[in-house]
């Protein structure tokens, strides 16, 4: 198939691996669910400190359900990008091992403290989940079906993540400041999270062409502050006076980027950022410590002899 | 040999279980299973797969989701919000209320 003739059918749950998709599109599709992939696993990473901070156990048993929900969508979503035949799922791991694999900005930033739970768990998460309820209809058929096992899922984390927020805001006034201190810190980085306006992203045009991508940063940010911003409101959090957010003329609303820290940004962008390299530092040394589970794996997987397939 | 047989009805749809053919080979498989499966039914797509490379593990072996209350990782248990104001997230409460229902149901 060529580039035209895939643009001319692109729709959602088009392309399969029956399909002989031509290497452009390949590409462009093993970047878009590698990033996700990634994502997930230092979204998990990130999500696994607020076990440790949560201030019960039944909070703490959530956090351990949701990172064990993200490593799971990570696997997903690897054997997704797999299907490509462009990537193996060890290269794309080893890539994130040596600091080469790209992931969203707000897992970048290193978390310390429970006030932080629900800026990733609510905030995070449910833009994230606008992203994904759109990739339910991507070109590209093995993400659309990964898509709908993280969709089911994610419910509980968006519910979960705001009633984290809903405990705190209606708790001390210590805690309730402590929260808006946070919320401020992180406002800027949720907003940057749908990335450049479409102009300037890189790899926009020709992935909306060919149906991976469904919807524009534009648009999911707009719809992210529709909703959150009330969300933000109703439990007291004061919206920061910059970056400068305002209503076009159509009613929807926008952020004014030149106000966001766009050399920060594409710093992260380049895992350059000093809290990329501890977040991927730190993941890498856990991977260390348990190399010795996988390699155990791998020799009983090379020495039962059972894996191949009759023909 | 017996091949199980797996349909697709529509281009992005799941390829779902819907019977199996006694066939020498793969090819032969395919050939079966597109006479006895995708001849009436709508078929976008089949999959055979030998029934002695699929493994099993049912309701006997092993008791699915554990047998500790695991209600934290529901939705619904979070019911001091309110899940209406992003239809993914209200999707996603509703699937997983059907699934826990069905869950219960059958125990």
């Amino acid at each position: 198939m060529d580039i035209s003739e895939v643009k001319a059918r692109a729709g959602p749950r088009e392309f399969s691996p029956a399909d002989d998709m031509p290497e452009e599109y390949r590409k462009a599709a093993t970047r878009m669910i590698q990033f996700h992939a990634n994502s997930e696993v230092m979204g998990g990473y990130l999500d696994k400190e607020f076990t440790r901070l949560a201030p019960s156990l039944d909070r703490k048993l959530a956090c351990t359900a949701k990172c064990q929900d993200e490593i799971g969508h990570a696997q997903l979503l690897y054997r997704a990008a797999e299907t490509l035949g462009v990537k193996t799922r060890d290269e794309m791991l080893d890539e994130l091992t040596a600091g080469e694999g790209k992931f969203l900005n707000c897992f970048h930033y290193p978390v310390d403290s429970w006030y932080e739970a629900p800026m990733i768990d609510f905030f995070v998460d449910g833009g994230a989940m606008r992203r994904q309820a759109t990739l339910k209809s991507t070109s590209w058929e093995p993400y659309a079906h990964a898509m709908d096992k993280v969709c089911f899922e994610e419910g509980f984390h968006v519910k979960h993540g705001e009633d984290i927020l809903r405990e705190l805001m209606r708790s001390s006034k210590k805690n309730q400041e402590r929260t808006q201190e946070v919320f401020e810190k992180w406002w800027p980085r949720i907003l940057q999270f749908f990335g450049p306006t479409n102009d300037e992203s890189v790899h926009n045009d020709f992935s909306q062409e060919v149906g991976l991508k469904t919807a524009t940063n534009d648009e999911l940010r707009n719809s992210f502050l529709n909703m959150y911003i009330p969300k933000a409101e109703k439990y007291g959090l004061e919206i920061p006076e910059y970056p400068r957010i305002y209503e076009r003329d159509d009613g929807t609303m926008a952020v004014r980027e030149d106000d966001l820290d766009w050399d920060e940004f594409w710093t992260i962008a380049k895992n350059d950022y000093p809290g990329s390299r501890e977040q991927i530092g730190s993941r890498r040394e856990r991977q260390e410590a348990v190399e010795w589970v996988r390699s155990a794996m791998d020799d009983w997987e090379a020495g039962s002899g059972t894996a191949g397939v009759a023909d | 040999m017996i091949w199980e047989v797996f349909r697709q009805e529509k281009p992005g749809d799941y390829h779902k279980h819907c019977g199996n053919v006694h066939a020498p080979d793969r090819e032969m498989a395919k050939l079966f299973a597109q006479i006895q499966h995708g001849r009436r039914m709508q078929t976008k797509s089949l999959w055979v797969v030998p029934q002695e490379e699929i493994g099993e593990v049912d309701d006997e072996d092993t008791e699915f989701g554990g047998t500790t209350d695991k209600a934290y990782r529901w939705a619904m248990t979070y019911n001091n919000i309110d899940a209406s104001f992003q239809k993914e997230v209200a999707e996603s409460e509703e699937d997983q209320r059907e699934a826990a229902e069905a869950a219960e149901a059958d125990r």
